[in-house]
C-alpha cells in the first residue's frame, strides 16, 4: 500500500502541490476575509472560473502537442456573437447554441489547417486569428450592440449548470488526453514530433484536431459568458484574458514546450488564478492594483515552474 | 603568440560508458605539412578532434604537447587561446552581416574605439579583415554582405575567421561536403598556401582521393586505435582502404544462406529530391539485405524516400501482402514495416517518456478499445515487459524514463518497439551505432532470430564487418546510385570496396 501511495505521490506531484496551495489559500482566506467561504461566494467563484478553466483545458491540448493558441478569448467572443446574432434573427435558442459551437470549432479548424497543413507558425497564426475574430465580433454586433436575449437562456445556463458543465467537460477532456490512444499520440507528438511521425502517428491530423478542440472549448466558454450577461459583444473576450488562460495551464504544470501536462491540473490552475482575482475583489482592492499583483504572482509561479523543469532536466542527464 | 613548431599527442585514450572511443593514440604534427585523418564512422576521428578542440577531456595518462610544453585543453576557449581553430563541416556564418564583421566576429570587444567606447573602430576592422583575406588570396570585398557570397566564399570566410583568432593549428572537418568541384580546387589551393606559410593543418575526409592528392601524410584510425601513420607518397588507395578496414572475417556469421523464396518488396527506380537516384531492388521473405555505401552516399535518403518520410519524386513500390506482388504507396507500405532510424534521439525515442510508452508507440492502436479508444494500460505494460525481456533491456521496470538508460539499452528499446509491431519488413539504419560490443552481438542475434521466423530486414551499416556478417546479400550505393550487388558467396571487403573505389576515382576526375 505504501509503495502504491509513493507512486501516486510521485506521479501526481503537480496535482498535490497545487491542491495543497489551494487548500492552504482557501483556509487562510476563510479566516481572514469575511464572506470568502460563504456558499454565495464559492458558487460565484466557480462560475467565474468556469469559462477560463474550460478555455485553459482546450489550450492544454494544443500546448501538449508543442503548439500555441492565443486566440481563445477572441474566438470565444466571436462565436458567441455569431450565435446570439443567429438567435435574435431566428429566435431559436437551441440551434443558436449549436451555432456557437460550430462557429468556434470552424475558427479553430482554420488555425489547425494553417498550422498543421500549411506549416505556419502557431503564434503568428493564432495572433492573426485573434484580431480577425475580434474584428468579426465587432462587425456583427454593430455600433448599437446585439439585443438582450430572452431570460430562458440565462435561466438554463445558471450557476449550477455552469459548474456542472465545468466538471463534466474537464473530466471528459482529461480522460481523452490521458486515457485514450488519441491522447497518447498527442503526448508522442509533443515529446518528439519526428519520432512520432516515424512511429506512424499522423501528426498533421492530430495537431489539427487539437486546434479544433481548443476552438470548441472557447465556444463553450462563449455560451457560459453569454448566459452571464444575457447577450454577446466583442468586448466580452478581452485579449488580455489569454494571459490568465495560458498561465492557468502553466501553473498547472502544462509545459509550453509540449509533451507534459493534464487538463485536470490546468483547471486547478484556473481555480488558483480565479481565487486570487476573487479575493482582491472581496478586499476591495482597486482594479489597477489587482492586475499588478496578479501579474506578479503569475510570473513568480511560472518562474518556479521553469526552474523546477530546469532542475529535473539536469537530473535527467 | 609564439610560433607553433610542433604538436604532439601522446597515449591519448577516451572511454565512454561501455565503449572505448580512443585507445592509446599518439602522433606528432609539424608546420608546413597537411596531415590527413581517415577512418570509417565510429573510428574515433571526431572524438580526437573534440579532444583537441577542448570539448572532451582525454582519460588519465594522455598528454598533449605544444612546442614541447604539456598543455591542458579544458574548454573550447582554451583551445582557441592555444591557437587551435576548427573549420566546421557545416558552414557557420552570419548571413545578414558584412564580410569584415564575420571575419572578426569572434571578438568585437577588441575593436572598440576606446576602453569605455561603445563605438567600433570600423576602419581598423576593415583593414584587419583585408589582411586575412589577402593572406588567403581572396578578392572578396570586405564590405560585401555575406548572403551574397557563394558557399565556397563563405567557407573561405570561416578560414579567415580562424586565422583572425590567431589559429595556427587548423582542423578541417569534411570541408568539401557542400562544395562544387570548382570550389574544391580553390579550397585545395588555399590549403596549399597555408601550408607553405607554416600552419599545421589537419584534414579529415571520407574522400580518399582528396586525402591522396592534398595531404603530405595520413593517420588512419580504426576502432579507436591508430592503424596507420604514413607518408602519402608511400601508399596508394588500396593500402589506405586496407588500413581503414583492417583484417576481417570473410563470410558470414550465419552459416546457411537462406533459400531465396518469395519476393515481399520490390522497389523500382526510386528517386528522391537530391538523393537517391534511380535505385531498384528486390527483397525476399526472411532475407537480410544490406545497403552499403559511404557516409553521404544517399543510404538513409533511400529509406526516407521509399517510406514517405521525404518526398519520392519518382519510382514504384510493390508489396506482397498475401503472397502476390501488387503496386502500393509509401503510406500503405508503412503499415507493414518498421523503421529504425539513424538518429536515436532525433527521431527514434520519446526521451522524456517511459520505456513502456516508447515500446507501444509503434502500434498504439492495438491497445485501444474500439468505441472510445480507451487504452488498456495493463495489457500495454504486460507486453512492454515481455518485450523488454525478449530483447534484454536492462532497467528496473517498464516505467523508467528512457533518457536515463545507456545508449545500448536505448537502442534495444527502439528494437523492442518495432518487434511489438511485428512488421513484415524492418528497415534499420545503423542498428548498432554507438552501442557497446556486448549489446551489438545481442542485437545481431535478435535480427537473425526474427529473420528465421520470416521477418525481412533491410540494413544500413557503415561497418563493413558487421554488414558482411549480418546480411545475405548486399547492394552498394554511391552518390545515390546503385553501383553494385554482391551475393553472399562473393562477400569480401574487396568486392564491396571495389565499387566505391572505382566510382570515387571517376568523381575526382
Amino acid at each position: 500500500m505504501s509503495e502504491k501511495l509513493k507512486q501516486f505521490v510521485h506521479k501526481n506531484k503537480q496535482l498535490l502541490s497545487m491542491a495543497a496551495i489551494i487548500v492552504i489559500m482557501f483556509a487562510v482566506l476563510s479566516f481572514t476575509v469575511e464572506d470568502f467561504m460563504s456558499y454565495q461566494n464559492i458558487t460565484n467563484l466557480l462560475s467565474q472560473v468556469a469559462s477560463i478553466a474550460i478555455m485553459a483545458s482546450g489550450v492544454t491540448f494544443v500546448l501538449v502537442t508543442g503548439g500555441m493558441d492565443i486566440s481563445s478569448p477572441s474566438v470565444m467572443a466571436a462565436s458567441a456573437v455569431v450565435g446570439v446574432y443567429f438567435m435574435t434573427a431566428t429566435g431559436n435558442l437551441v440551434i443558436g447554441t449549436i451555432v456557437v459551437l460550430i462557429a468556434s470549432a470552424a475558427l479553430g479548424l482554420i488555425n489547425g489547417v494553417a498550422i498543421a497543413k500549411l506549416k505556419m507558425v502557431p503564434l503568428v497564426v493564432t495572433l492573426s486569428m485573434m484580431t480577425v475574430a475580434t474584428g468579426l465580433a465587432t462587425v456583427l454586433s454593430g455600433a448599437r450592440g446585439l439585443p438582450v436575449l430572452p431570460p430562458a437562456f440565462s435561466n438554463f445556463f445558471n450557476t449550477y449548470t455552469v459548474i456542472g458543465m465545468l466538471i463534466v467537460i474537464a473530466f471528459i477532456l482529461d480522460y481523452i488526453l490521458t486515457r485514450t490512444s488519441f491522447g497518447r499520440e498527442i503526448y508522442y507528438i509533443g515529446n518528439n514530433q519526428n519520432a512520432a511521425r516515424v512511429s506512424g502517428v499522423n501528426n498533421d491530423k492530430i495537431v489539427m484536431i487539437t486546434y479544433v478542440i481548443s476552438g470548441a472549448c472557447a465556444g463553450i466558454a462563449g455560451i457560459i459568458n453569454t448566459a452571464n450577461i444575457s447577450t454577446a459583444r466583442a468586448s466580452m473576450g478581452p485579449q488580455s484574458q489569454i494571459l490568465d488562460i495560458i498561465s492557468a495551464a502553466v501553473i498547472g504544470g502544462v509545459s509550453v514546450n509540449g509533451g507534459k501536462g493534464r487538463v485536470r491540473d490546468a483547471c486547478l490552475g484556473a481555480l488558483l488564478i480565479g481565487g486570487i482575482s476573487n479575493v482582491m475583489n472581496l478586499l476591495g482592492v482597486s482594479d489597477y492594483y489587482t492586475t499588478l499583483i496578479k501579474g506578479s504572482i503569475i510570473i513568480f509561479a511560472m518562474g518556479i515552474a521553469s526552474l523546477r523543469a530546469n532542475i529535473s532536466a539536469k537530473k535527467g542527464v | 603568440m609564439e610560433k607553433i613548431q610542433s604538436l604532439e599527442l601522446k597515449n591519448i585514450s577516451k572511454s565512454f560508458p561501455g565503449v572505448k572511443a580512443l585507445a592509446d593514440v599518439s602522433f606528432t604534427a609539424s608546420p608546413g605539412r597537411v596531415c590527413g585523418i581517415v577512418g570509417v564512422n565510429g573510428a574515433g576521428k571526431s572524438t580526437m578532434m573534440n579532444i583537441l578542440g577542448g570539448l572532451l577531456q582525454p582519460d588519465d595518462g594522455g598528454q598533449i604537447f605544444i612546442n614541447g610544453q604539456e598543455v591542458r585543453i579544458e574548454n573550447p576557449k582554451a583551445a582557441t587561446d592555444l591557437g587551435i581553430a576548427f573549420i566546421q563541416q557545416e558552414i557557420q556564418v552570419f548571413d545578414t552581416m558584412l564580410v569584415y564583421e564575420n571575419v572578426l566576429a569572434a571578438d568585437f570587444d577588441k575593436w572598440r574605439k576606446g576602453k569605455r567606447s561603445l563605438v567600433l573602430d570600423r576602419k581598423a576592422m576593415r583593414k584587419e579583415a583585408q589582411k586575412y583575406l589577402d593572406a588567403l588570396g581572396s578578392s572578396i570585398s570586405v564590405d560585401a554582405p555575406v548572403y551574397s557570397l557563394t558557399v565556397g566564399e563563405k567557407q573561405l570566410l570561416q578560414i579567415a575567421r580562424a586565422l583572425s583568432q590567431g589559429g595556427q593549428i587548423l582542423l578541417f572537418d569534411e570541408p568539401t561536403s557542400s562544395l562544387s568541384d570548382n570550389e574544391i580546387a580553390k579550397l585545395f589551393e588555399i590549403i596549399g598556401k597555408l601550408r607553405d606559410q607554416g600552419y599545421i593543418i589537419f584534414y579529415i575526409s571520407h574522400f580518399l582521393d582528396e586525402i591522396l592528392s592534398l595531404c603530405d601524410n595520413v593517420i588512419v584510425l580504426r576502432d579507436g586505435r591508430k592503424t596507420g601513420d604514413a607518408l602519402v607518397s608511400d601508399i596508394d588507395k588500396e593500402k589506405l582502404v586496407s588500413m581503414m578496414l583492417g583484417y576481417m572475417v570473410e563470410g558470414s556469421a550465419r552459416s546457411s544462406v537462406r533459400k531465396q523464396n518469395d519476393i515481399v518488396l520490390r522497389a523500382e527506380h526510386i528517386s528522391g529530391i537530391r538523393l537517391p537516384k534511380d535505385v531498384s531492388f528486390d527483397l525476399h521473405k526472411g532475407e537480410i539485405l544490406g545497403v552499403w555505401g559511404l557516409l553521404g552516399s544517399g543510404r538513409s535518403e533511400l529509406f526516407n524516400a521509399m517510406l514517405g518520410i521525404d518526398k519520392m519524386t519518382n519510382g514504384k513500390l510493390y508489396y506482397a501482402e498475401n503472397g502476390k506482388l501488387e503496386e502500393t504507396t509509401s503510406k500503405k507500405l508503412y503499415k507493414h514495416i518498421g523503421y529504425l532510424t539513424e538518429g536515436r534521439h532525433y527521431d527514434g525515442l520519446f526521451l522524456d517518456m517511459t520505456i513502456g510508452n516508447n515500446i507501444t508507440s509503434s502500434d498504439i492502436g492495438r491497445f485501444a478499445s474500439k468505441f472510445l479508444g480507451t487504452l488498456n494500460t495493463k495489457k500495454e505494460n504486460e507486453e512492454s515487459r515481455s518485450l523488454m525481456k525478449q530483447v534484454n533491456v536492462k532497467a528496473t521496470n517498464e516505467k523508467m524514463i528512457v533518457s536515463k538508460l545507456s545508449g545500448g539499452n536505448q537502442q534495444k528499446v527502439i528494437i523492442a518497439k518495432w518487434f511489438l509491431k511485428n512488421p513484415d519488413i524492418l528497415f534499420m539504419d545503423e542498428p548498432t551505432k554507438g552501442v557497446d560490443i556486448g549489446a551489438k552481438t545481442e542485437i545481431q542475434n535478435l535480427i537473425f532470430e526474427k529473420s528465421e521466423k520470416g521477418m525481412s530486414f533491410v540494413i544500413i551499416s557503415s561497418e563493413l564487418e558487421e554488414i558482411m556478417s549480418l546480411c545475405d546479400r548486399i547492394i552498394v550505393i554511391y552518390e545515390g546510385r546503385l553501383v553494385g550487388e554482391v551475393s553472399k558467396s562473393d562477400f569480401s571487403k574487396d568486392s564491396l570496396m571495389k565499387g566505391i573505389v572505382s566510382q570515387e576515382g571517376n568523381h575526382a576526375d
